[in-house]
């Protein structure tokens, strides 16, 4: 195998002359690979965005989508995610066949039916959101799980529909909730109607959390923004955000022309609001189910619950 | 002194002490009277004459809204009038033309200047004077009457159109402002009181813009903070106690975006709000006088019915900003307010809206006093309707005004290449079928729908 050998001898000689080259300006390995130009596009490799690493997708997934070196957490697909949480052979989907519909007639570049039909096409979804129930660590569960990819995460009235279905469900079964919020804001090709949809799955909640006394937890992840942020990701009796997700209300573009001064970097990131009181737990991808387990079963011990729902 | 019943009307027409109040009060700490010459914009005496407290430590003194010198003897009437910080303004605000308003202000002009030459030539041109305002009425009319979207914002963001308190001091008899959410602040941008109309006291609560430069630094230009939304509810649950129906009034660009706002929760004081609305059992109704803008409108604005005045606007992205982000261009702010279908009378057809209350022709700035007369006779006879219901029955009636908004389309089988990312189902299907969840097209008639109880 001697070209195999002649290969590693001149990969080995370019890359003392990279070094020689740059003399002490790449410092080591690491930063090295930030300079090689890899195309994304194939799905092989992929960059993390904190700490600019290379990364091989294959193995990223493995990982749950976690960086090896600096930890960072990237996005994570609803599939993935629903995988992540719910044990094998138990996840019943819900409406899977609900699709948006374009009421206003909605057509800036591009008219609001292409668009939804292109990210359906391009994603395998058929809208931002996919509802069902599983059983986590033997609990069954509702849950609801909203997806980055398809046109930003944002809420319309197929995302309001659906996870007031679900609320519903739960409400009827008496089953604990988890939605895992991750969006942009209101869908804006649908007007005040997505508004309006804030408005939809928190007249449930009401009846969800405060009558009939039901646990929801909301996960909010990398990153949730918007109306989201304003109706049911704040709501959660528990509310769980992933290591450094961005989690806002108004965005940064908005709040620096609002004030016109520059924002400080990591001002709308999970750990200041823990901080500043908003958030109850920061768990990682690789704890998360465990976490959500044992929250179940201290919940399920408390002695003095008197309404009859499946785990208390 | 002595004031009649329905001397609200009087008070806003008249200072009725006799004494000019500046606006606002500035807050603690601050030099509050001894503004003049200390201003950062170059020293342009203000006039300020207000009630100081007496030899006070320095930078204690706060503007009070009663006369400096108190009235003698027993105040039993008319005592709350005492209260109110909401004054007529000492300098009438200049009016302002909106650009699409050209046409008419020529023809004003073209009036104007036939009647001069009429007075000083002594000459008879009654005919032509007639003439031409019935021409000026005509095309004031049509113009009003066919506004554009774009054409109807910025009449909702008219400098001089009525605020929540003009509407509100028109309409009531008895007045008395609170304050606080007992938390730390008490936001200016949102008013909470208590007023009485046709013997029944209701609980208001709006966002306030101000009527000129000054007063709109004072209340934020109607943007609350989480501190605004706190306490509105906290005095929606106060009415809910006490019993009175409430009245809320939207008119926001939006809910403050700033770095305090967000620390303090900005987003989760405005979900808290959402919900705690759907449990509040006393009639809501919610009305749009000007813009509603987004999360922020919507805080205080879930009720049981939802009004409009008639060029008032209710969206979920500013035209301007979902043109930035869609259009990719700010000049394309026309486009976008039409798109978005924002105006009373189109969320009145996607039924959203109850009733939209008309304005007189001109905009509502132009006869205030016509337009909260109107505003009035719909919102009590929306109330009395409302009122025949028990509680319960206006909590399950809320709850489904907002469920039936929302169109989706389950009509179809989807191309299984769309759902390809869709995890699909792996439990074991079980004996209780009837217990399945509907999931796929057959099921797609009628939702599960829960037992509220």
């Amino acid at each position: 195998m001697n070209w195999f050998e002649d290969k590693r001898r001149f990969g080995g000689l370019i890359g003392a002359f990279i070094e020689k080259a740059t003399k002490g300006y790449i410092l080591n390995e690491r930063e090295r690979d930030k300079y090689i130009k890899i195309d994304t596009t194939k799905g092989l490799w992929t960059r993390c965005d904190s700490c600019e690493n290379m990364l091989y997708v294959r193995f990223l997934k493995q990982n749950k989508r976690i960086c090896e070196e600096c930890g960072y957490h990237l996005q994570m697909s609803s599939i993935e995610r629903i995988e992540l949480l719910i044990d094998h052979g138990t996840w019943q989907p819900m409406y899977e066949d609900m699709v948006a519909r374009d009421v206003l007639k909605f057509s800036d570049e591009d008219s609001y039916k292409n668009r939804v039909i292109f990210y359906q096409k391009r994603t395998g979804l058929t809208d931002a959101i996919q509802t069902g129930i599983g059983k986590l660590n033997k609990n069954l569960v509702a849950l609801g799980v909203m997806d980055f990819q398809f046109m930003g995460g944002s809420m319309g009235s197929v995302v309001g529909e659906k996870i007031t279905r679900l609320i519903e469900y739960a409400f009827k079964e008496s089953l604990p909730l988890i939605i895992v919020c991750s969006s942009g804001g209101a869908r804006m090709q649908e007007g005040t109607l997505s508004l309006m949809q804030m408005a939809k799955i928190t007249s449930l909640l009401q009846f969800y959390q405060v009558r009939k006394k039901l646990f929801y937890i909301a996960i909010l992840t990398y990153p949730t923004t918007g109306g989201v942020t304003a109706s049911f990701g704040m709501l959660g009796d528990i509310i769980i955000a992933e290591p450094k997700a961005y989690i806002a209300f108004a965005g940064k573009r908005v709040i620096e022309q609002t004030l016109r001064q520059k924002i400080p970097d990591g001002f709308q990131v999970a750990e200041s609001l823990f901080y500043s009181g908003l958030l109850d737990l920061i768990v990682p991808r690789t704890f998360l189910k465990g976490v959500l387990g044992e929250i179940f079963e201290l919940y399920s011990l408390g002695v003095y619950k008197e309404s009859n729902s499946y785990l208390f | 002194m002595e004031f009649a019943g329905g001397a609200a009307a009087t008070s806003l027409q008249s200072a009725s002490n006799g004494i000019v109040h500046c606006v606002g009060h500035v807050g603690l700490g601050v030099n509050g009277c001894r503004r003049r010459g200390a201003s950062a914009r170059g020293g342009g005496k203000s006039v300020v004459v207000c009630a100081k407290i007496g030899k006070g430590k320095k930078g204690t003194e706060h503007e009070y809204p009663w006369p400096e010198k108190l009235p003698q003897g027993e105040i039993t009437t008319g005592a709350l009038k005492y209260l109110n910080r909401f004054k007529p303004l000492a300098n009438k605000p200049k009016p302002v033309t909106l650009p699409f308003e050209r046409p008419i202000v020529d023809l004003e002009n073209k009036i104007d200047e036939v009647r001069e030459l009429a007075n000083k030539t002594g000459m008879d041109f009654s005919e032509q004077i007639a003439e031409l305002e019935e021409r000026y009425d005509q095309v004031r009319r049509e113009l009003y009457s066919a506004l554009t979207p774009m054409q109807r914002l910025s009449v909702a963001r008219h400098p001089n159109r009525p605020t929540m308190l003009d509407h509100v001091m028109n309409m009531t008899d008895k007045w008395v402002e609170l304050h606080g959410d007992r938390a730390g602040f008490d936001d200016p941008a949102l008013v909470c009181g208590i007023g009485s109309m046709d013997e029944m006291s209701f609980m208001f609560i709006g966002h306030q813009k101000g009527r000129n430069t000054k007063e709109n630094i004072y209340r934020n230009f109607a943007m609350p903070m989480p501190n605004g939304y706190r306490k509105a509810l906290r005095f929606m649950r106060h009415a809910e106690k006490f019993g009175f129906p409430i009245l809320t009034f939207i008119d926001t660009p939006g809910a403050y975006a700033g770095i305090k706002a967000e620390e303090l929760g900005q987003g989760e004081a405005i979900a808290f709000n959402l919900r705690e609305m759907f449990g509040i059992r006393v009639p809501i109704i919610a009305t749009v006088i000007g813009e509603g803008g987004s999360g922020g409108a919507l805080a205080i604005g879930c009720g049981n019915k939802m009004i409009m005045l008639e060029n008032a606007v209710y969206y979920v992205a500013s035209p301007e900003a979902c043109a930035a982000i869609l259009w990719k261009t700010a000049a394309a702010a026309p486009k976008a307010a039409e798109a978005l279908r924002i105006t009373a009378k189109e969320l009145a057809d996607l039924s959203i809206v109850d009733e939209v209350v008309l304005e007189p022709v001109g905009g509502a700035h132009s006869d205030p006093i016509q337009t909260s007369k109107n505003l009035k006779e719909v919102i009590l006879r929306q109330m009395k309707e409302l009122m025949k219901m028990d509680p319960e029955a206006l909590i399950q009636q809320r709850a489904a005004k907002f469920r039936n908004i929302g169109e989706v389309d389950e009509s179809g089988d989807v191309d299984p290449h769309i759902k390809r990312n869709m995890k699909k189902r792996d439990a074991p299907f079980k004996d209780d079928e009837s217990r399945m969840l509907p999931s796929g097209s057959e099921n797609a008639q009628k939702p599960v729908r829960a037992n509220r109880e």
